[in-house]
C-alpha cells in the first residue's frame, strides 16, 4: 500500500514534468529582469516567489474563463534557469492531463497583463512571456486634432485679411468716385461757350476790364 | 475721366526684394544641393558660376530692360516690340498658368507639415500602432516612419497614376488655404505685393543661418559637408554637369516666365536696372550655394545617425573595437587593453559602452545566464567560454551583423519633395527640440514657395489688366479673385490619391522644355528681329549709358548658342529615352517602384511640351491674317474713294 502510494506520489511530479516541455507546443517560456528593473531593491528568486507566480497565471486563467477551478497547481513549472527564466504549462482543471491551448493562455495573459506584472513590481519588459508581445502603449489623441485647431486660426486670419483689404478697397473707390463726380458737376457748371473754366470756383464769371463802364460814367471835358 | 496711372513699387528696394523673392525658390534649396551631389561636389561650381555669367545674367538684365521699357506685361510688351511676337507673351503666360496650378500644391504640403508640427511628438517620429496595439503598421516598419507619414498620412498615394482616388481633404483644405493667401498678398497690387516681399524675401535667410549654425553643430555633420566640398573634378569631363549647370541657371532665375517682365514693368522709366539685375542674380547663386552648405551639414547628421544606429543594432562596433585592439599590438583579446585606448578612440568607446549592455543582454538572455553574471571585466571570458562550449548557439547571434556603412548613407542622393519633406523631417526627429526646428523649417518653405508664387501669378495678372477690356469690366479684386478661384480648382487635382504623379509630370514637363524654347524665342527677338541698336538705344534713354560689349556679345552670340545646344540635347534625350517613366508607391513593399506611364498621361505630357510654344507660331499667323485683311480693306476703301 505504502509502495502504492509512493509510486503514485512520485508519479505526479513525473507526469507534469512530462506535460510541461520547453519547446512544447502549448508551453510558453517567461524571462524575468529583476535586477535590471529594481537594482539594489531586488528581490530573490526562490520558491515562494514561483508559488506566487503560478497563483497569479491560475488567476489569469479563472479571470479569462470565468472558470474557478483554476488552482495553483494548475500552473507547472519546469526548466528554471539562473537567469530567472523558465517554461511553463497550464493543465485543464477537469482533466489534469490535457493542457490548456497556446492562444487561451495567450489571451489570458494579455488580459491580465498588468496585474501580472504589478505582482512582482515589473513590467513588459522586464517580466517577459516570449512569443507575447508586450502592448505598446497608443499614442494620446485629442478628441479634434490639433492641426485643424492651427488651421482655423490661419485661416480666420487670411480671411479677416482679405475681406479687410477688399472692403477698405471698395470704400477707397467710392471716395474717389465721389471726388470725381464733384469735380465732373463742377465743371459742367463753369462751361461757357464750351470752354471750361477749371479755375473758377463756380463763380459767376470773369470780369472783363474791356467792358467795364464804371469809370466812364462821368465823362470828362 | 481721370486715367488710372500705372501702379508702381514705392521705392527700388521693394523691387529689388521681389526679384529675389522670386528667383530664391524652392529649387535653391532641393536641386542646387543635388546636382552638387550628382556632378562632383565643389567642382560643380565652376560650370555653374560660368553659366551664370555667360546665360543668366545677361538674359536677366534682358528681361528686366524689356519690362521697364515698355511697361507693359509680357503680352503688351512683346506685341510692342514687334506685332507678331506677341505669341511669345501668350506663351509665357500659359507657361506662368501651368506653373501657378501646380506650385501651390508644394506650399499646401508645407503647411500641412507646419500645421502638424504643433504637438507633442511629432506625428512622422513614430510609426502608428496596429489596430491590436501589438505591433506596428506593416507598410510603416518595412519602409520608415518618415516615409509613412508622407506616402501615406499627408497624399494617401495610390499604387499607381491610374487609380485616382478621392480628393484628400486635409491636401484640399491646405491648397484652399494656399491660395487665399496668395489672393492676399496680391489683390492690391504693388501696393500689397510690395510689402510681403518685404517679408518672404528676408525671412528665409533668417532661417537658413539659424539652421546654419545648428546644422554646422550637429554631430556628423562634417563628414557631410566633407563629402560636398570635396571636389571630384573628373565629373566636369562628363557634358551632363555642363547642361545641368546651364538649364538650373535659367529656370533658377526663372526667366521666360513673364514675372520679370510683369516686375520690372512697375519701375520708373530711369530706375538702374542693370545694377539691380547682377545684385539679384548674385543672391540667388550665393543663396543655392548657402544652402546646399545647410543641406549637406543636415544629411551628415542624418548619415552618421543612421550609421550610429545600425552599429548599435549590430555587433558590429564590437568587432570594430575589437579589431582595433588587435592592430593597436596586443594579440591577445584582453579587457585591460580596452581601459587602457579608452582615451584615444573616444567615439568607438562611447559606441561600444552602449553596446555593451546589448551585448550583455544578448548573451544572458541565449544562454540563460544570471543577469549580474557578465560584466566589463569578465565579458571576454564569458566570450571565450561560450564560443567554445556552444559554438553552434554563438554562430546564430554572431550571425546579426548587418554591414554598416557611413559611405551609402551619404550616398542616397535625393532632390524635390523628398529631400525637402522626407529627408529634411528624418533628420529633423532626431535633433533636440524637434517641433521649434520643424516649424522653422516648414515657415521657411512657406516663404520661398510664396514668394515664388508672387511673381508667376503677376505675371499672369499684368497681362490680363493690361487688356482694356478686362480691366473697364471688371475690378481688379475681382479679376484676380477670378483667377486665383480658377486655379485653385484645378489644383484639387493634384489632391487626389493619384495627385503626386500628375504634380511628377507637370514638375518635369510643363516649365522646362517650354521655357528654353520662349527664351530663346525672346533673345533672338530682341537681337535680330527688334535689333540691337535700337535696343541699346533704349537702355541708354532709361540708364543713361549703352550697355558694354560683354552683353552685345552675349546675347547676339553666346546665349542663343547656348541655348540651341540646350534645346537639342533635350529633344534628344526625350527621344532616346523611350516611354517615360515614374516612380510609384507600392505599399506592400514600402518602397517606390519603377512604373510606365500608360498613354494618357502621355498625351497630356505631350500637351504640355506643346500648348504654349504653339501660342508663338499661332500668334503670329492671327496677326498676320489679320494685317492682311486691313490691308485688303484699306485697299478697297482707296479704290472705291477714288
Amino acid at each position: 500500500m505504502l509502495a502504492r502510494v509512493l509510486l503514485a506520489l512520485s508519479l505526479v511530479p513525473a507526469l507534469a514534468l512530462a506535460l510541461c516541455q520547453p519547446d512544447g507546443q502549448d508551453a510558453y517560456k517567461v524571462r524575468l529582469s529583476i535586477k535590471t528593473a529594481l537594482g539594489a531593491n531586488a528581490y530573490e528568486w526562490n520558491e515562494s516567489e514561483q508559488f506566487l507566480f503560478r497563483a497569479t497565471l491560475a488567476f489569469a486563467m479563472r479571470k479569462y474563463t470565468g472558470q474557478e477551478t483554476f488552482n495553483v497547481s494548475s500552473v507547472i513549472v519546469c526548466n528554471e534557469t539562473p537567469r530567472v527564466s523558465f517554461w511553463f504549462v497550464v493543465t485543464n482543471p477537469n482533466d489534469t492531463t490535457t493542457l490548456i491551448p497556446k492562444n487561451g493562455v495567450e489571451e489570458a495573459i494579455r488580459l491580465s497583463r498588468n496585474r501580472i506584472n504589478s505582482a512582482f513590481l515589473l513590467s513588459d519588459k522586464t517580466l517577459q512571456f516570449v512569443g507575447i508581445p508586450p502592448t505598446l502603449a497608443p499614442p494620446s489623441q485629442p478628441s479634434l486634432p490639433v492641426w485643424l485647431i492651427v488651421f482655423g486660426v490661419v485661416m480666420g486670419i487670411v480671411t479677416a485679411g482679405i475681406l479687410a483689404l477688399i472692403i477698405s478697397g471698395f470704400i477707397q473707390r467710392k471716395k474717389k468716385e465721389k471726388t470725381i463726380e464733384d469735380e465732373e458737376e463742377k465743371q459742367e457748371r463753369i462751361m461757357e461757350n464750351g470752354i471750361s473754366f477749371e479755375t473758377l470756383e463756380g463763380k459767376d464769371g470773369v470780369n472783363n476790364g474791356a467792358y467795364s463802364h464804371d469809370e466812364d460814367r462821368l465823362t470828362q471835358l | 475721366m481721370v486715367e488710372e496711372s500705372r501702379p508702381s513699387w514705392e521705392n527700388p528696394m521693394q523691387f529689388v526684394l521681389a526679384c529675389v523673392s522670386y528667383a530664391v525658390g524652392l529649387g535653391n534649396v532641393w536641386r542646387f544641393p543635388y546636382l552638387c551631389q550628382m556632378h562632383g561636389g565643389g567642382g560643380f561650381l565652376i560650370p555653374y558660376l560660368i553659366m551664370l555669367v555667360v546665360e543668366g545674367l545677361p538674359l536677366f538684365y534682358l528681361e528686366l530692360a524689356i519690362g521697364q521699357h515698355m511697361r507693359q506685361g509680357s503680352i503688351g510688351a512683346w506685341s510692342a516690340i514687334n506685332p507678331y511676337m506677341g505669341g511669345v507673351g501668350i506663351a509665357s503666360v500659359v507657361v506662368s498658368i501651368f506653373l501657378v496650378v501646380y506650385y501651390n500644391v508644394i506650399n499646401a504640403w508645407a503647411f500641412w507639415y507646419l500645421f502638424h508640427s504643433f504637438q507633442g511628438t511629432l506625428p512622422w517620429a513614430e510609426c502608428p500602432l496596429s489596430s491590436n496595439f501589438t505591433t506596428y503598421v506593416p507598410e510603416c516598419e518595412k519602409s520608415s516612419s518618415t516615409d509613412y507619414f508622407w506616402y501615406r498620412e499627408t497624399l494617401n498615394i495610390s499604387s499607381s497614376i491610374e487609380d485616382h482616388g478621392g480628393i484628400q481633404m486635409g491636401q484640399a483644405l491646405c491648397l484652399v488655404l494656399s491660395w487665399m493667401v496668395v489672393y492676399l498678398c496680391v489683390l492690391r497690387g504693388t501696393e500689397s505685393t510690395g510689402k510681403v516681399v518685404y517679408f518672404t524675401a528676408t525671412f528665409p535667410y533668417l532661417v537658413m543661418i539659424i539652421y546654419l549654425i545648428r546644422g554646422v553643430t550637429l554631430h556628423g555633420a562634417l563628414n557631410g559637408l566633407k563629402y560636398m566640398f570635396t571636389p571630384k573634378l573628373s565629373d566636369l569631363a562628363e557634358p551632363k554637369a555642363w547642361i545641368d549647370a546651364a538649364t538650373q541657371i535659367l529656370f533658377s532665375l526663372g526667366l521666360g516666365c513673364g514675372s520679370l517682365i510683369a516686375f520690372a514693368s512697375y519701375n520708373h522709366h530711369n530706375n538702374n536696372f542693370e545694377k539691380q539685375a547682377i545684385v539679384v542674380s548674385l543672391i540667388n547663386s550665393a543663396t543655392s550655394i548657402f544652402a546646399s552648405v545647410v543641406t549637406f551639414s543636415i544629411y551628415g547628421f542624418k548619415a552618421t545617425f543612421n550609421y550610429e544606429s545600425c552599429l548599435d543594432r549590430t555587433l558590429q562596433s564590437f568587432w570594430i573595437f575589437l579589431k582595433r585592439v588587435m592592430s593597436a599590438g596586443s594579440l591577445q583579446f584582453n579587457i585591460d587593453s580596452y581601459f587602457s585606448i579608452q582615451n584615444t578612440v573616444q567615439t568607438e568607446w562611447t559606441v561600444f559602452n552602449t553596446f555593451f549592455l546589448k551585448m550583455q543582454l544578448l548573451l544572458i538572455n541565449t544562454f540563460d545566464l544570471a543577469e549580474d553574471s557578465i560584466k566589463r571585466d569578465n565579458l571576454d571570458d564569458w566570450i571565450s567560454h561560450l564560443n567554445a562550449s556552444f559554438p553552434d548557439k554563438f554562430a546564430t547571434i554572431s550571425s546579426q551583423i548587418e554591414v554598416c556603412d557611413l559611405e551609402s548613407e551619404l550616398d542616397t542622393a535625393v532632390e524635390g519633395t523628398g529631400l525637402a519633406f522626407i529627408v529634411y523631417s528624418e533628420a529633423i526627429k532626431n535633433m533636440g527640440l524637434s517641433q521649434l526646428w520643424s516649424v522653422l523649417y516648414f515657415s521657411m518653405l512657406l516663404m520661398l514657395g510664396i514668394g515664388s508664387m508672387l511673381g508667376n501669378v503677376a505675371a499672369i495678372i499684368t497681362p490680363l489688366r493690361d487688356f482694356a477690356f478686362l480691366t473697364r469690366h471688371f475690378q481688379k479684386e475681382t479679376l484676380i479673385g477670378m483667377m486665383c478661384l480658377f486655379c485653385c480648382l484645378v489644383g484639387l487635382s493634384f489632391t487626389t490619391r493619384s495627385g503626386n504623379y500628375w504634380f511628377t509630370i507637370f514638375n518635369d514637363y510643363a516649365a522646362t522644355f517650354s521655357l528654353l524654347f520662349i527664351v530663346l524665342i525672346e533673345i533672338i527677338t530682341v537681337c535680330y528681329v527688334y535689333g540691337l541698336k535700337k535696343f541699346e538705344k533704349d537702355i541708354e534713354v532709361m540708364i543713361g549709358h549703352r550697355p558694354h560689349w560683354y552683353w552685345k556679345i552675349v546675347w547676339s552670340v553666346i546665349s542663343p548658342v547656348l541655348i540651341i545646344g540646350l534645346f537639342i540635347f533635350y529633344i534628344a534625350d526625350y527621344i532616346m529615352g523611350g516611354t517615360p517613366t515614374y516612380q510609384a508607391w507600392d505599399s506592400n513593399l514600402g518602397k517606390t517602384v519603377t512604373k510606365e506611364h500608360p498613354p494618357f498621361a502621355q498625351a497630356v505630357i505631350g500637351l504640355l511640351l506643346v500648348t504654349s510654344m504653339m501660342c508663338v507660331p499661332l500668334a503670329a499667323l492671327v496677326t498676320f491674317i489679320k494685317k492682311k485683311k486691313e490691308q485688303a480693306r484699306e485697299r478697297k476703301i482707296s479704290t472705291t474713294a477714288s
